[in-house]
């Protein structure tokens, strides 16, 4: 237990410190989404999945979307340079853009 | 005129009953004298009747393919062999191409009624053996109590089969049958009280016998699964103009008399059941279609309600005529059935099903099945799809939904705005190191223009820090990287090269 207490300020004063901003932006995107997506099921408990169709859309959507958004994270981190050799950091975003598209025509589409 | 008229019915007739042609098989055409009354029934009812001995030569069930007969009886238990191409497999084939068969024996009858009957799922007792009941004989026995009485409320429940008014005491004298229980086709039109056993009358009784009680069934009825018809009696002697005269007196027991038996009505009734005069069922028509539409479809919405309509006939008095019964059900089948319901018939006669499709896809069947005791089996299928909601059928703007609309749509915000931040935010940190080679790379260009002794008082700190009395530690950092330069620049022009020219084309 006393590590565990001792490793978290180290984490957090790591995080702080060495991540980079941009990362950062990342994860507070990240963390949103999945607020988003634990509201959602909280209220799918409460009231019942009748529009079954629309919470599945909405549900995925939000689980889509922080899938995407840890690949486009892993791409931009510079300690991830040697695994995306030839991958550019804006080359990483464009795809994410284009699998955002994809994913909300189809979440449009079978919301209902 | 009229002759035209009577020719014309009578060709209507002949056209009615040209499936009515009948073989009779016989041991001896005495037998057309002592059954002349069962014959007689059936000729009136317009069958032709073709007598044959059993043992004919030249007996033939059918000609290129074609049979030359739909009925057939077999009065003869004395046979052996039949005669010319007729075998118990000829027989077999004849059921099994949609003949009726009508059978007696009697207790004297040969192996060739065995194979017959096993072929038609009834086993016949063993030779010589006939129906014995010490209880219920008839007072006009000859003492081996084998001229039995039977109740006829030992008849089977169909009155289809075996008519309505069966009242009177039947007279029995034969052989016993004994069915298997797990034949589902067939069935015991009569079965022997619960005292009669079946054993050869002039032996003691050493084994068990084969019959017993009501076990013992002495007249079977087999409906194929292509609604072939065999009528099976252990008994020859129940057709008979004597057993259908007779008076019948029961000599132990409940003393039941009766001034004549009720053999005739019975075996009337068997004869038209055997030729299809009654029992039969056919489908008219089957018709389906949307509650709110007219147009039969063949695909149906899950959730749609259909309409179902289907004209039963049955065949009565050589006519075909609107089906009565309240037991009809549809079934509505993928694998399983989803919807079992029963038809309601309307007054017009047609039986009628409102009912919803499952909210389940795929592919379904409406089926009525209806398999009753003495009615030829009615099957009827149709095959439908039911498919899901078309794209623009689905209920929109759910109000408990819109918790997970707006969670979509602030997905797609949420991106934009991620985006707009991501691309267009830029570290500033290493803006300062960048600056440093640059201005000291101008500041060398600008003093490798003067002339080298101006380079010199540039070069001296004490006179560069008499005029300037402030030096940022910028300035401090750059001057020492300019001395560098320029201190080499120096040396280069002591050794008399003209670097100046070649510092422009770099600049």
């Amino acid at each position: 237990m006393t590590s565990i207490a001792s490793v978290i300020p180290k984490l957090y004063q790591e995080y702080t410190t060495k991540t980079a901003k941009k990362l950062k932006i990342i994860d507070a995107y990240l963390l949103y989404v999945f607020l988003t997506a634990v509201i959602q099921f909280v209220y799918c408990c409460l009231v019942g999945t009748f529009p079954f169709n629309s919470f599945l859309s909405g549900f995925i959507s939000t689980v889509s979307c922080f899938v995407l958004g840890v690949c486009l994270r892993l791409q931009v981190n510079p300690e991830n340079k040697s695994e995306f050799l030839g991958l550019s950091a804006e080359r990483g975003f464009a795809d994410f853009i284009f699998a955002h598209l994809v994913l909300h025509i189809v979440v449009i589409n079978f919301i209902g | 005129m009229k002759i035209y008229l009577i020719v014309g019915i009578l060709a209507c007739f002949s056209a009615a009953y040209a499936d009515q042609e009948t073989l009779v098989l016989v041991d001896n055409l005495n037998i057309r004298e002592t059954h002349s009354q069962f014959f007689k029934s059936l000729q009136e009812r317009g069958y032709s009747l073709t007598f044959k001995l059993a043992d004919d030569a030249n007996l033939v069930l059918s000609k290129y393919g074609e049979y030359l007969y739909k009925n057939l009886i077999v009065f003869s238990p004395a046979i052996v062999e039949f005669g010319g191409q007729l075998d118990t497999e000829a027989i077999t084939k004849f059921i099994d191409d949609g003949g009726n068969v009508l059978m007696a024996g009697n207790s004297a009858a040969g192996d060739v009624y065995r194979e017959i009957a096993s072929e038609c799922g009834f086993e016949m007792d063993e030779e010589s053996a006939a129906v014995i009941d010490h209880f219920n004989y008839d007072s006009l026995d000859e003492g081996d109590h084998t001229r039995i009485v039977v109740s006829p409320k030992n008849l089977i429940n169909a009155p289809t089969i075996t008519g309505v008014h069966n009242t009177q005491p039947l007279l029995f004298e034969g052989t016993g049958l004994i069915l298997d229980k797990d034949n589902s086709l067939v069935l015991p039109i009569l079965t022997a009280d619960s005292t009669a056993y079946s054993y050869n009358p002039k032996n003691q009784v050493k084994e068990y016998p084969h019959a017993v009680g009501r076990k013992t069934v002495l007249i079977a009825a087999l409906q194929a699964r292509n609604n072939a018809r065999i009528i099976f009696s252990g008994s020859l002697f129940f057709f008979s103009d004597e057993a259908f005269n007779s008076p019948v007196s029961k000599v132990h027991g409940d003393k039941v008399k009766a001034s004549l038996s009720g053999n005739k009505a019975l075996a009337v009734h068997l004869s038209q059941w055997a030729f299809g005069e009654r029992g039969q069922l056919r489908v008219r028509r089957v018709s389906h279609h949307r509650e709110d539409d007219k147009q039969t479809t063949n695909t149906y919405t899950i959730t749609d309600s259909v309409v179902y309509r289907i004209e039963i006939e049955e065949l009565k008095n050589g006519k075909w005529q609107p089906f009565e019964a309240n037991d009809v059900q549809l079934e509505f089948v993928r694998i399983d059935p989803f919807i079992r319901t029963t038809l309601k018939r309307n007054p017009s006669g047609v039986y009628e099903a409102v009912f919803k499709v499952p909210d389940v896809w795929g592919v379904y069947q409406f089926k009525v099945d209806y398999d009753r005791i003495g009615y030829t089996r009615l099957y009827h299928s149709t095959q439908v799809s039911v498919r899901p909601l078309q794209h623009t059928q689905y209920e929109r703007f759910i109000p408990s939904a819109y918790p997970y609309y707006v969670s979509a749509f602030s997905m797609m915000i949420g991106v934009f705005l991620f985006s707009f931040v991501f691309l267009y935010y830029k570290d500033e940190t290493p803006k300062t190191k960048k600056k440093v080679p640059l201005l000291a790379w101008k500041r060398c260009v600008y003093i490798c223009k003067l002339p080298p002794s101006e380079v010199a008082v540039k070069m001296d700190p004490s006179r560069r820090q008499r005029t300037q009395t402030k030096a940022s530690a910028e300035e401090q950092a750059l001057d020492q990287i300019a001395k560098e330069v320029c201190y080499h620049i120096y040396v280069a022009e002591l050794l008399q090269l003209s670097l100046s020219n070649k510092l422009h084309d770099y600049s």
